[in-house]
């Protein structure tokens, strides 16, 4: 996201900052399986780790969604990105082993896979999920949301990226965001 | 020939609970029996009285009533999974206590008096997640409504303002251009597709997009307007804070602390107190630009004079382009000279750093002499 982008952001209203809260406080009782929410003291922007649900492909896989609150949250959807590795992952792998090896393929992560491979994630982290645009109901939580990426991530059969990924990509160049996609929902299998 | 009594019997019992339960019976099979069962809360005549109703799936193998049937719901309104679970494992568990008699009307009757039970709406409201019907009587509690289609229920207030904010974004989007428009409803096929041509009538469940229609929310909008003037003085709070942020006092004051803040950075964290120094008389400025606070013009001019000659060819930079954001495209050794400067520079202008010697801080004439 660039500063200026970052910068129009509005505040959150009084209610999305209730709900938020009220969010938040379900969450730490009862988070979804799979997810672990990164402790900041920013409620716009959450971090929540992702492992992917074992027997699946992406088994063992630690990813990094952040979520991006607009102002009037819940009416409008959150900005979803699915990203890389986190950091404080990076540094508990090169604590525990071979640095020389790791530094390898924790850069190829980084740099040349920064998000799943999936049909539906572009490399920049966008995901093609109806839910995060069209679809979004007011009655939806960062939760519910979160279940249902991992239920997509957990669906696939192909670790692949989508078709149009690299023209995708090439025209959000200037930090667009994946909420000024116009997307087409055209496969419900995934 | 006992096996056929007993199959009589309970075909018998069959028949009685399409007697009792009439139309909202549906019977599938009538011996071994299986039949659906639509019920309602005894306690709700009115339906706006009523919050929850379920259909039961009986199904009995042919060892029934030895063997207790297997009971499931197929539908339910206003049920969560807590109520539903809590709902079947008391019409099972009635189902065990009874066996090996016959009970297929004692448990709809089982079922009817437990749902009767629970007709009431439960839990929170999925639009802000704050309880419907607070457990503590003393917070004042907010109206609720009723979708009538699927039961599910919401603050009045909550979901108007998701009414309102829906048709506002409908309208926005409708006065937008048409080849987008088009573009989605090429692109969509499903209850999403098109907004628009059915905004006025029907609009859907936040929770489970079940269709409901708009004249359902009718009364909900003018029980909002009852106390609307509540509402409306909510949001001028809401205006005056954002006035109130907007205000030049809070702009200079944000600014005020941010200057500090990068101050305290410059200074590896530590702030000295502005008072540090009392100007008595005797104290001379040794620069004519006497205000800490009047840094920009400084900031151009002054590391021009600081800089080593080794720096000219790249002074034209320095002077004319913001000096207080290192340039990436300086040549390493000069930047790292031209930091030390810049930070001496911006030390001795606001007075604030006693280890490095300023130029325009003020000095006293005979310092031993003066010392408190």
């Amino acid at each position: 996201m660039t500063s200026s982008s970052a910068a129009a952001r509005k505040n959150l209203s009084k209610i999305a900052c209730n709900r938020l809260q009220k969010e938040l406080v379900e969450w730490q009782v009862n988070p979804p399986t799979g997810f672990k929410h990164k402790v900041t003291d920013n409620l716009q922007r959450w971090v929540v780790e992702v492992t992917g649900a074992p027997g699946t492909l992406y088994a063992n896989e630690t990813y990094q969604l952040q979520v991006d609150f607009p102002e009037n949250y819940p009416m409008e959807a959150p900005q979803v990105l699915l990203l890389s590795l986190s950091y404080i992952n990076l540094y508990r792998l090169l604590v525990f082993s071979d640095v020389i090896l790791l530094l390898s393929t924790v850069l190829q992560v980084i740099f040349l896979h920064p998000a799943p491979l999936h049909p539906h994630i572009y490399s920049n982290g966008h995901i093609c999920l109806d839910i995060l645009y069209d679809s979004w109901s007011p009655a939806m939580t960062v939760s519910s949301i979160c279940i249902s990426i991992l239920s997509m991530l957990s669906s696939s059969t192909t670790k692949q990226r989508p078709e149009d990924n690299d023209r995708y990509v090439k025209n959000c160049r200037n930090g667009r965001s994946p909420k000024e996609t116009r997307w087409w929902f055209h496969d419900d299998k995934v | 020939m006992g096996n056929e009594e007993e199959e009589e019997e309970v075909v018998a019992e069959v028949e009685a609970v399409e007697a009792v339960y009439g139309t909202d019976c549906v019977l599938l099979r009538s011996f071994p029996p299986h039949f659906h069962i639509s019920l309602k809360p005894r306690t709700a005549d009115v339906s706006s009285q009523q919050f929850v109703e379920a259909v039961l799936e009986i199904q009995a193998s042919s060892q029934y009533p030895k063997e207790p049937p297997s009971v499931d719901l197929v539908d339910c309104k206003g049920l969560d999974e807590q109520r539903k679970k809590y709902l079947l494992n008391c019409i099972q568990s009635k189902a065990y206590e009874l066996s090996p008699c016959l009970m297929l009307v004692a448990l709809c009757e089982e079922a009817a008096e437990k749902l009767s039970s629970m007709n009431h709406p439960d839990g929170d409201c999925p639009l802000c997640l704050f309880p419907l019907v607070p457990e503590d009587q003393e917070s004042g509690t907010l109206p609720f409504m009723k979708l009538m289609s699927c039961f599910h229920c919401f603050h009045s207030e909550c979901i108007i303002r998701w009414w309102k904010w829906l048709q506002n974004s409908n309208k926005v989007d409708s006065s937008n251009t048409d080849s987008a428009a088009a573009h989605r409803n090429q692109g969509m096929d499903n209850w999403k597709d098109n907004p628009k041509k059915t905004e006025e009538s029907v609009g859907n469940c936040p929770v489970c997009r079940k269709p409901f229609l708009a004249k359902d929310l009718d009364h909900v909008l003018a029980l909002v307007g009852s106390y609307s003037s509540q509402l409306s003085s909510d949001n001028e709070e809401l205006n005056e804070e954002e006035k109130l942020l907007q205000s030049e006092d809070e702009i200079n004051r944000r600014q005020k602390y941010e200057a500090i803040l990068n101050l305290q950075k410059e200074n590896s964290g530590l702030i000295e107190p502005k008072k540090e120094m009392v100007i008595l008389p005797g104290m001379y400025l040794p620069q004519p630009v006497a205000m800490p606070s009047s840094t920009p013009t400084k900031e151009s001019d002054e590391p021009q004079q600081k800089d080593p000659p080794a720096v000219v060819p790249e002074k034209h930079a320095g002077g004319t382009s913001n000096s207080s954001i290192p340039s990436s495209s300086r040549q390493r050794n000069f930047g790292a000279r031209r930091q030390k400067a810049r930070s001496d520079n911006h030390s001795s202008s606001t007075a604030r750093n006693p280890r490095k010697p300023a130029q325009q801080q003020w000095v006293r004439r005979d310092n031993p002499s003066n010392k408190p």
